[in-house]
């Protein structure tokens, strides 16, 4: 295996070529490197690989301080759709 | 093929606990009660949990404490359950969800 | 309405439940895992004294007293979103949804991966992972094994699978690539690890750490490093080798080693295979905060902490009313840091509810976590202070900015 076919979002399988190569093309953020490729918008929200997917997109732009890179949404975590919008009065 | 650490010089001796029989991917396996699942396959020697919906590629646990559900298998007929997080139970059904069809994919192959 | 729910029952989390509790605040405590202890039920080191830092009996000694205090806790519980309605928290957790008057996210940490060809097949897994299959549940992760990641992290665990009985057959470098970072530098991970050198004195000592104090012999060391490694606790610490692959069909056979520039650069021809049927990944921490951002909380990245971290007060207050946060979510740090922090938060929280609680308890408790900070055996970043600092300053900046508003 290669650097180019190596997986970097484990969840949707987007290798590192693919990454950096989408990088380079467009030099784009996070967000926008997020959305070309789906790298961390699988079943773990980009716990896992947000912080390569930025390393990438930061060899091309300048890092926010007061901004996250990659926005998080509710539900951070998946919920089966039968147990949401349940209320409960606790 | 892993094992359980019996002794420890640190931490004593494990403890006794009760056995609990389940099941995964329909071979009958045991655990000590209230240990994760993955816990219990890992003693038991299973390290692939699941194989990747769309590729196929085998995966196992990663983060171990819920984080990355790499670990995540069908429990009595729920899907998408953490195996690092989830203690066994006697008589639990543990299978992989398996591969999806990806019709999208397949078509943009020869299409797009 | 209850008063308080606290998310995480990890060593922050417990604490603040604790002193909240004691305090006569109604408590919850939610927690996505089956044991509460967080990340301390993991931890086993021993201490300078000669006494062993023990993570499952802190946790279970935690937990005592909780139970001693009739607190609610409930695991098994992932929390999916928060959000604030009128004046109180709404905390949403699978199909549930609770109420509470202040919420105290107390998350913890993540482990941040470093990308190795082969880093998905089955045996590969973070180097907290290993951690937590060892000491807590008491299985071995492999038979031998090859930890990817020279850090402070790392060199902690491989000593605890030392001590069960493990192989850890390396600790190396992982390869040179765009996401690898400094971590795949040999002279900038030796530089971060003479911050720790108190740690493996026999490393250091043979290393002649004494001469590391300019730039020019930090070089000459790492040049000179031995190429097969300097054993620590009779692991070999490879600094000038690094894994570029990790090999196997459907799960672990062992990892390809190559011999780096000082710089990381692989020399081509050196590269040779060793057998293990596990791998550890080691990247490091960085804060859990994402319940934090769905909030709106203003966030900071500031290295030396880890990661983004939201903005918070000395005494835990994050600008949000009834929005506390305690533990790791607001930088890396031991253990110990962390339950000050939670006491603190809860002091805060007490005081912000009416309770009485002296001004003098509150900067007591928030000086007592500077004082442990110090005493600190290891620090996860040798400039933890600066990074704390930098945070209160934008915390300032912030304090002074809804003065203006006020007037």
């Amino acid at each position: 295996m290669t650097d180019r076919d190596m997986i970097v979002c484990r969840c949707e399988e987007v290798t590192y070529g693919e990454l950096t190569d989408t990088a380079e093309k467009f030099g784009c953020t996070s967000r926008e490197l997020k959305l070309r490729t789906r790298a961390g918008m699988g079943y773990c929200g980009g716990r896992t690989c947000r912080s390569l997917v930025d390393a990438i997109a930061l060899a091309a732009t300048e890092r926010d301080v007061t901004q996250i890179t990659l926005k998080y949404q509710p539900p951070v975590r998946p919920v089966h759709f039968g147990d949401l919008g349940v209320i409960t009065n606790d | 093929m892993t094992e359980r650490i019996l002794e420890h010089p640190v931490l004593g001796s494990l403890e006794a606990g009760k056995t609990v029989t389940f099941t995964f991917n329909g071979l009958e396996y045991e655990g000590r009660e209230g240990e994760p699942i993955a816990a219990a396959l890992l003693a038991a020697g299973v390290r692939t949990l699941r194989h990747h919906e769309e590729s196929g590629k085998p995966r196992g646990i990663y983060c171990n404490i819920g984080h990355c559900f790499e670990c995540r298998v069908e429990v009595d007929g729920i899907q998408g359950v953490r195996a690092c997080l989830t203690p066994v139970r006697d008589g639990m059904a543990v299978r992989e969800s398996g591969v999806l069809p990806s019709p999208v994919r397949d078509w943009r192959k020869n299409n797009a | 309405m209850r008063d308080l729910i606290i998310i995480g029952s990890g060593p922050a989390g417990l604490t603040a439940a604790i002193t909240a509790a004691e305090h006569g605040l109604d408590v919850l405590v939610l927690d996505e895992y089956h044991k509460p202890g967080g990340r301390l039920l993991g931890q086993l080191y021993e201490e300078p004294g000669g006494t062993w830092w023990n993570g499952i009996e802190e946790s279970r000694k935690l937990a005592e007293r909780a139970g001693v205090l009739g607190l609610d806790i409930r695991l098994g519980k992932s929390v999916h979103n928060i959000e604030q309605v009128n004046s109180s928290w709404l905390v949403h957790a699978d199909c549930e949804t609770f109420e509470a008057k202040s919420l105290l996210l107390a998350t913890g940490a993540a482990e941040a991966p470093v990308a190795i060809p082969g880093w998905t097949l089955p045996g590969v897994m973070s180097v907290g992972a290993a951690q937590v299959m060892t000491n807590v549940h008491r299985v071995k992760p492999g038979k031998r094994g090859v930890i990817i990641g020279v850090n402070v992290l790392s060199s902690a665990i491989a000593m605890e699978l030392k001590i069960a009985d493990i192989e850890v057959a390396a600790i190396a470098l992982p390869k040179t690539n765009q996401v690898n970072g400094s971590a795949s530098n040999p002279t900038e991970v030796m530089n971060a690890l003479l911050h720790v050198s108190h740690m493996a004195p026999s490393l250091f000592v043979k290393m002649g750490s004494k001469l590391m104090k300019n730039d020019f012999m930090k070089k000459m060391g790492i040049t000179f490093y031995p190429k097969n490694g300097v054993r620590m606790w009779d692991i070999p610490v490879m600094l000038r080798k690094a894994v570029i692959r990790i090999e196997g069909t459907d799960q672990v056979e062992g990892v390809t080693l190559a011999t780096v520039t000082a710089d990381g650069k692989v020399i081509p021809g050196t590269e040779e295979v060793i057998g293990c049927d596990f791998v550890c990944i080691a990247g490091g921490l960085y804060p859990l905060a994402e319940l934090a951002a769905l909030t709106g909380c203003p966030f900071y990245h500031i290295n030396e902490l880890g990661g983004f971290v939201p903005l918070h007060s000395q005494d835990m207050r994050t600008p949000l009313d009834g929005l506390y946060v305690a533990g790791n979510i607001t930088g890396i740090e031991g253990a110990k840091v962390a339950m000050s922090q939670g006491k603190t938060a809860a002091l805060s929280i007490a005081k912000d509810l009416g309770q009485d609680i002296a001004d003098t308890s509150l900067s007591e408790a928030v000086r007592q976590i500077s004082s442990t900070r110090t005493d600190a055996h290891i620090q996860f970043h040798p400039e933890v202070d600066a990074g704390r600092r930098k945070l209160q300053e934008y915390w300032d900046l912030h304090d002074a900015e809804k003065r203006k508003v006020m007037v």
